[in-house]
């Protein structure tokens, strides 16, 4: 544990030291859903139900994200909203009622968040402001220099599948990160090879990377996270070798030319999938 | 696992071969003929488990569902392969195979030979499966690779926690 916070605490300063953007959601805990069930047979539907929380172990209940953003992206491509949104202390919930078949898309996005790095008086200490591009000019000292807008945007999503699978629900926005599943997510079996593809801004990504833990870090000594980094085509793949609920959290941090509000972006796709017995 | 896949590539590979050398009909009297039992289980929350055997082709894909013994199809997913390869692309071949779960016991039943759709299936190699699931119980999944073509054979699967013996015995009636 020591060791850990040391480590912890050194990669803080070293990344102070050189001046890199320590953003809010580098610090922040990982925004994640997590439902109950990732399949549904039952003739006519079922209620499933959604936990979503932001935490630093793979599916421990921490922070209380909300679930006010909630959205089920349908078969048909059609946006619905989930029933029964609670929130309490440590996490939100929801339900929703799964009759359509096919393949929903089940997200809690957040709102896109701006801050702006800058340098300001003799020392070169990096100082930061809430503020995005067109308005930071009201709020930056005037002799601000070095100055950078960021964006952060973090989507976490998930997919519920009744009955046949589809991939409607799949259809890009073309905005910040997103991820289609290339190996659809109710055919990811323990033991075999997954792809996923990796768009910014509705263009493959290259470089994206992603850690993909499975569930129960709280039971075990190490992480043992599997990291992957996309290809020129935006493929990652790995395999996950046991059954379970699976987190992959993928950022990636890029330029944004011509954007009004914001330089840079760091952006985030939090994936939860299981990984079903053979 | 890795053993697994790596076999089953090389039958793909192989698949040509196999596919040219059998591209006929099993005899009209063929059948297969499976010999079943569910053990007898102390359990304090015994459930009659749920029952999926099937057949598939090089391709892995299911040929036929032979038996499908469930209760409500709310649990019809816990049979998790079978669900997958099988029952989620399909709700009227889950309607018209499904019968009701059974007590622990030995059950004899029978496979004619013919695809889910009526038609005799070629010969060639093929995998009988078997997945068993009981609530507050466990799961398991038998695979058997069998060759159906002139002559008859039989295949004998060990006992596992969920299953007694299965007997697999593919008759050629001259």
């Amino acid at each position: 544990m020591i060791k850990n916070k040391k480590v912890k605490a050194l990669s803080i300063a070293c990344a102070v030291v050189a001046g890199l953007a320590v953003t809010a959601t580098a610090n922040a805990h990982p925004r994640w859903i997590v439902p109950s069930h990732f399949t549904v047979s039952k003739e006519g539907g079922d209620w499933l139900t959604f936990d979503v929380t932001a935490s630093h172990g793979t599916f421990v209940f921490d922070k209380p994200a909300g679930s006010e953003t909630g959205q089920i992206i349908m078969p048909d491509g059609r946006i619905q909203y989930p029933s029964y949104v609670t929130k309490g202390k440590r996490r939100s919930i929801f339900d929703f009622y799964f009759e359509e078949e096919g393949t929903h898309k089940v997200r809690v996005n957040n709102v896109p968040s701006y801050y702006t790095q800058y340098k300001a008086g003799r020392r070169d200490t990096v100082k930061w402001a809430k503020a995005h591009k067109a308005e930071r000019d009201q709020v930056l000292p005037e002799q601000a220099r070095d100055v950078i807008t960021q964006v952060s945007y973090t989507r976490a999503e998930t997919y519920v599948t009744v009955g046949k699978p589809t991939t409607k629900a799949f259809e890009l926005e073309g905005k910040y990160l997103e991820l289609v599943p290339v190996t659809h997510p109710s055919d990811i079996v323990e033991g075999e090879e997954v792809t996923f593809q990796f768009f910014y801004n509705g263009e493959p990504q290259q470089g994206v990377t992603a850690e993909i833990t499975r569930e129960g870090t709280l039971y075990r000594n190490h992480q043992e996270q599997l990291d992957v980094v996309s290809n020129e085509q935006g493929m990652v793949t790995f395999t996950p070798d046991t059954a379970g609920r699976w987190l992959m959290k993928a950022n990636y941090k890029g330029e944004l030319p011509d954007n009004p509000l914001a330089d840079t972006a760091s952006v985030n796709v939090h994936l939860t999938f299981e990984a079903v017995l053979q | 696992m890795t053993y697994v896949s790596k076999s089953l590539l090389a039958i793909s590979i192989a698949l040509p071969l196999a596919f040219s050398a059998y591209a006929k009909p099993i005899p009209d009297s063929a059948s297969m003929d499976i010999h079943f039992e569910l053990p007898a289980i102390q359990a304090s929350m015994y459930a009659r488990p749920y029952v999926a055997v099937w057949i598939e082709d090089q391709q892995r894909k299911s040929v036929r569902t032979v038996q499908l013994w469930v209760g409500k199809d709310e649990w019809l997913k816990d049979l998790r392969s079978w669900w997958r390869k099988v029952g989620r692309y399909d709700r009227e071949l889950v309607d018209a195979v499904t019968s009701a779960t059974r007590p622990a016991g030995e059950y004899r039943f029978s496979w004619d030979g013919l695809d889910d759709a009526g038609n005799r299936v070629e010969q060639g190699t093929y995998t009988f499966y078997a997945e068993v699931v009981r609530e507050h119980g466990g799961r398991n999944y038998i695979r058997q690779k069998i060759q159906l073509g002139e002559s008859s054979m039989t295949h004998q699967l060990a006992p596992t926690q969920e299953t007694g013996t299965i007997t697999l015995s593919y008759i050629v009636n001259d």
